[in-house]
């Protein structure tokens, strides 16, 4: 149980739902506030701040996906948890690139339920202790400078990046073991939980993200290297 | 839909190779035709040349005509007898007619079966779209209350609750199953519906009995979602329909308008009858999300589930008004809906013919 009431929003549009995820959340020591519907959770969001949002993803006005794409454009990188019906995986796979951290599908058991939670507010927190001495919320390579704590950085040619949560989870985790190889699924364990995603192909796109922002020439990394059917090995130094 | 695709591609090609093959015919019967009348011509004229040179070594003009009595003799002249060429070029003409006629009727015949057959795999293709989104909806709008139901069972199992709070989960679990039983009962009928299954008897039904019947199982919910939810019915109005008709009927039309304003955090919801001339009239008039003008012919239409601000929600089984249009239909009495636009609420007006008074 927290100690201090760790605050978190839960958007659904069932009554009786949003009743018993916020009681729930309440007796394991959460603060809960509740949004019916995609526009006044995005409007509680724009005012206020929180460390988890669950997030159904049919809700009236605007659905679940949109609250998240908004969310991410609008830099806001709060942790998100997919409630939804649909638990198919190309659904879960939509819902986690539109910057979702989770999936759960309904029906569901409480337990894992509220395992998730604390699965992603530990991710979270790991995250926040990574970056919190000015050594670790800074990280400079190849005339990039990464600073975690802001999610921005400043790449080669000067050009300014918002990072998204993930993007700067996956930057901290490679940072973390500097020339060494990092597996995909540890990759996924460390940033989403090992059992989110049905395949490890996401944490390749992210990674072709990242060398879009700090490579000088992308096709060609010197910092992101595949090491083919393992994973990838962070240099920072770069290849010579 | 790939088997239409397929199929559809075949049948513009069969149309396409039909086409050529036909203009081919075409061009091949008037090539053949004229090499008919030339060849005709020339033997026809070889006839006059017989018959002049006939003339010339002294035969008599009466048997020369007797022998060649297609060429016209004039004068102890033989030539080309006018009508008979007329004739020749007339049958080409109709030779070419008849096979652009035969050629026409055969493309329309097989555009017309290809535009049937296309027609129906069309028509198929829709059918199994609306079943996949059909059964994607209700796998939707079933888990929603299962997964409400499972966590009142789980938090129950796992908290140590007060008597209030165990009484306010009850209550929840036992309002999770009537939305369920609600929806079974709703695709139920649709079906039924749809396959005429539904054996009706119209009678003498007091409309303010049945309506208050079905307002007074709403009164708990309406009230729950801050809904002032009345009913102005006056006694002694009957319709002539057919009693669980009516309560399908009011009971959709009710949900949907407790539907419409809670989505707005809550309202009115009046109902009220009035006597018209032969009919009856019951009017459900809300203060909910409304809808628009365009959206009037969609409300009704099975699966079609209007959001609010516009576009696609997933209120409801998009089946309950599809049932109450099929219902008053199947009963004599007709359905409207008018709303002044999104956010201004709607008005459904129900008319039924009016009970003989004999029969109340």
């Amino acid at each position: 149980m927290p100690t201090t009431a760790v605050r978190t929003l839960v958007v659904e549009d069932d009554p009786h739902l949003a009743a018993g995820l916020t009681e729930n959340l309440r007796a394991e020591g959460y603060a809960v506030d509740v949004a019916a519907d995609g526009r006044l959770a995005l409007e509680w969001l724009r005012e206020h701040s929180c460390e988890l949002v669950v997030l159904d993803v049919m809700l009236p006005h605007v659905d679940g996906f949109t609250v998240c794409r908004t969310l991410r454009a609008e830099g806001n990188n709060t942790p998100v948890l997919f409630l939804t019906a649909r638990g198919d995986p190309q659904d879960r796979v939509l819902g986690l690139e539109a910057g979702g951290d989770d999936y759960l599908a309904k029906p569901f058991h409480l337990d894992e339920f509220l395992l998730r939670v604390r699965a992603i507010l530990r991710r979270w927190e790991w995250y926040r202790t990574a970056s919190s001495t000015p050594a670790s919320a800074v990280l400079r390579f190849g005339g990039n400078e990464v600073d975690f704590r802001a999610f921005r950085a400043r790449s080669w040619n000067g050009a300014a990046q918002e990072l998204t949560e993930k993007e700067a989870m996956i930057l901290k985790v490679l940072a973390e073991h500097p020339g060494e190889i990092v597996s995909r699924e540890d990759l996924l364990e460390r940033v989403w939980g090992y059992d989110v995603f049905p395949s490890t192909r996401t944490v390749d796109n992210f990674i072709l993200r990242l060398r879009k922002r700090f490579e000088r020439d992308p096709a060609n990394p010197i910092h992101f290297l595949t090491v083919w059917g393992v994973g990838y090995r962070f240099l920072i130094e770069g290849v010579s | 839909m790939k088997t239409t695709r397929v199929f559809q591609i075949t049948a513009l090609l069969l149309v396409v190779v039909s086409v050529i093959q036909v203009g081919w015919w075409l061009y091949d019967q008037q090539d053949y035709s004229t090499q008919k009348l030339n060849a005709a011509r020339l033997s026809y004229a070889r006839e006059v040349a017989a018959a002049q040179a006939l003339l010339e070594a002294g035969t008599p003009m009466a048997r020369v005509q007797e022998l060649l009595p297609e060429v016209a003799i004039v004068n102890d002249r033989a030539d080309f007898a006018t009508a008979i060429d007329a004739a020749l070029v007339s049958e080409r003409h109709r030779r070419i007619n008849q096979y652009a006629w035969e050629s026409g009727f055969f493309l329309l015949a097989l555009a017309l079966c290809v535009g049937v057959i296309s027609r129906a795999l069309r028509a198929e293709a829709k059918v199994l779209q609306e079943q996949d989104s059909f059964l994607a909806l209700v796998s939707h709008q079933f888990k929603t209350p299962l997964a409400s139901l499972q966590l009142s069972i789980e938090t129950m199992a796992k908290r140590s609750l007060s008597a209030e709070q165990a009484r306010t989960l009850n209550e929840r679990m036992l309002s999770d199953l009537a939305r369920m039983e609600s929806m079974v009962s709703r695709i139920l009928d649709s079906v039924r519906l749809e396959r005429g299954r539904l054996d009706l008897k119209p009678e003498a039904v007091e409309l303010a009995t049945a309506v208050g019947r079905v307002v007074a199982q709403f009164e708990e919910r309406a009230h729950q979602e801050h809904i002032a939810l009345t009913a102005d019915v006056p006694r002694g109005l009957s319709v002539l329909a057919d009693p669980l008709a009516v309560d399908v009927v009011v009971r959709n039309i009710l949900e949907n308008a407790l539907a419409a304003v809670a989505a707005v955090s809550g309202g009115t919801v009046r109902v009220a009858a009035r006597a018209m001339d032969t009919e009856v009239e019951l009017s459900i008039r809300d203060s909910g999300v409304g809808f628009r003008a365009t959206d009037t012919q969609l409300l009704f239409k099975k699966f079609s589930r209007l959001h609010p601000g516009g576009g696609s929600s997933y209120y409801g089984t998009g089946l309950g008004l599809f049932i109450v249009r099929r219902m008053m239909q199947l009963t004599g009495g007709r359905v409207s809906a008018t709303s002044a636009g999104v956010g201004k609420g709607a008005l459904f007006l129900l008319s039924w013919p009016a009970a003989p008074k004999q029969t109340v």
